[in-house]
């Protein structure tokens, strides 16, 4: 798989302790329950418009999930996750300026066809006034191999109203490109990441709560595509953000309203704000229908160029339109139906990215968007089973 | 999308959220937490479906972190 600038901040290296706690005293599970979800993610071809050379298909994926939760003895629990993807498809593999003066996509030649496998194995320990927990996690793919594990604790405190959580990680990925000679890559390259998270989550009242957290990332070593032509970024990143959770229960709808917000900022001069609303609607005692929407922004990396000047050499560069500036817009609907210990899942999400979106779409670089951004659908089906 | 519109949007959604935060934090018995312990209102109601869309988001976008797992590997293409 094609390597990306956002070096991965692994399963373990990313399971952060907030948002898998409230503000209450917690108690060691007493029921097992096992998890399994597969889904289909399906992005838009390329454009004809845009295309100047190579296969329009972009990627498809098929990802199979299983998490297994397991108490152990009166104050322990063990969680397994694991996954599969199967990927096949084509990515962009760099942009240039036609006479026009658009900007024209060259993608990769060939259809590629990998997989990916990781598991993520965490305990956690119960204690009178909070938590300690740890995990380890590894991920596969023929060209990236990534190892990571980290540490967490939880306090509570103010009669169980207020929990203090915090985090360490650390991630280490191995990255050898496929074809490295033929086309000129690097090979046997690494790249590493620390990782702190800090959380408060308040009890506001019977029917709400709120989490606010901070989480700082360093990472170093290799942060460049290998897969994309004089992609060429720093050799460390820090990225810091800050995320606001709410939650709010209204009695006279049967609902839950979760308000999530991100303000992410990072080294390579990229600002971006998520907000994500979901709306958890009851009906009856065993069908819930959830809506979501999540709108993202983000501003271009100091780098970033949108197209390739081959009569220039610049000591960074990438036309990876991931490092660009534009905003996303994605729509989500899912059900859930829960039968005795049973629970059914289904969830369809559509995503769509464009430069008009940006909050500062005005200061797109260049004066030219890039026309790599992606679309997607994505299905999934789940079953989880208590016992 | 205007950036006015936009920029509106953002400071409403903040504010419902900073507005929950500031609507009082009331003292609330351990027998008056019910609610709070339903499913929908776990800050991670759903942690594998969490988990793929934040990969898939991580894969899509630049910015990460921040809440629950983002998956290992390199990100999706």
């Amino acid at each position: 798989m094609k390597s990306r600038t956002l070096l991965a901040l692994t399963a373990s290296a990313m399971a952060l302790p907030g948002l898998t706690s409230q503000a209450r005293a917690d108690a060691a599970p007493t029921e097992s329950i096992i998890s399994y979800r597969v889904s289909s993610y399906q992005e838009d071809d390329l454009p004809l418009v845009h295309r100047l050379a190579g296969s329009r298909e972009r990627y498809d994926i098929d990802v199979h999930q299983l998490r297994l939760l397991l108490p152990v003895g009166e104050s322990y629990s063990l969680t397994l996750n694991s996954s599969y993807e199967s990927m096949s498809g084509a990515s962009p593999w760099y942009a240039i300026r036609r006479i026009d003066g658009s900007a024209g996509i060259v993608m990769s030649g060939a259809t590629i066809s990998e997989q990916r496998r990781d598991l993520n194995i965490s305990g956690r320990k119960y204690l009178e006034n909070g938590t300690l927990g740890a995990n380890l996690a590894v991920s596969h793919e023929n060209d990236y191999d990534s190892m990571s594990g980290g540490f967490d604790a939880e306090r509570h405190f103010n009669d169980n109203l207020t929990t203090l959580a915090a985090g360490l990680s650390y991630s280490s990925d191995e990255i050898d490109p496929s074809d490295a000679e033929l086309f000129n890559r690097v090979t046997d390259e690494s790249k590493h990441s620390e990782s702190v998270f800090m959380s408060v989550s308040q009890i506001l009242n019977q029917t709400s709560v709120i989490q606010t957290g901070l989480n700082i990332t360093h990472l170093s070593g290799y942060l460049s595509d290998p897969y994309k032509l004089n992609d060429r970024r720093p050799d460390s990143r820090t990225q810091t953000a800050w995320t606001t959770s709410w939650r709010k229960y209204l009695a006279g709808a049967d609902a839950a309203l979760h308000a999530d917000y991100r303000y992410f900022h990072d080294s390579f001069g990229i600002n971006s704000h998520t907000i994500d609303l979901n709306w958890y609607q009851n009906i009856g005692a065993s069908l819930q229908v959830i809506p979501g929407l999540r709108y993202y922004t983000q501003t271009e990396a100091d780098f970033f160029t949108p197209t390739l000047n081959f009569a220039v050499t610049l000591p960074l560069q990438a036309t990876d339109y991931r490092l660009s500036n534009y905003g996303a817009v994605s729509g989500s609907l899912k059900l859930q139906w829960q039968v005795q210990d049973f629970t059914l899942s289904l969830s369809a999400e559509r995503y769509h990215a464009n430069s008009d979106y940006a909050i500062n779409h005005g200061a797109i670089s260049d004066g030219t968007q890039s026309p790599a951004l992606v679309s997607f659908n994505r299905y999934s089906f789940g079953l989880d089973f208590q016992f | 999308m205007k950036f006015s519109v936009m920029n509106k949007l953002i400071t409403l959604a903040v504010a419902i959220i900073l507005a929950g935060s500031l609507s009082a934090c009331t003292p609330v018995a351990a027998w008056e937490r019910g609610t709070l312990a339903r499913p929908e209102m776990a800050l991670d109601a759903d942690p594998l479906e969490t988990t793929l869309n934040n990969h898939i988001y991580f894969s899509k976008e630049a910015s990460s972190g921040g809440n629950s797992a983002s998956g290992g590997g390199c990100g999706c293409n």
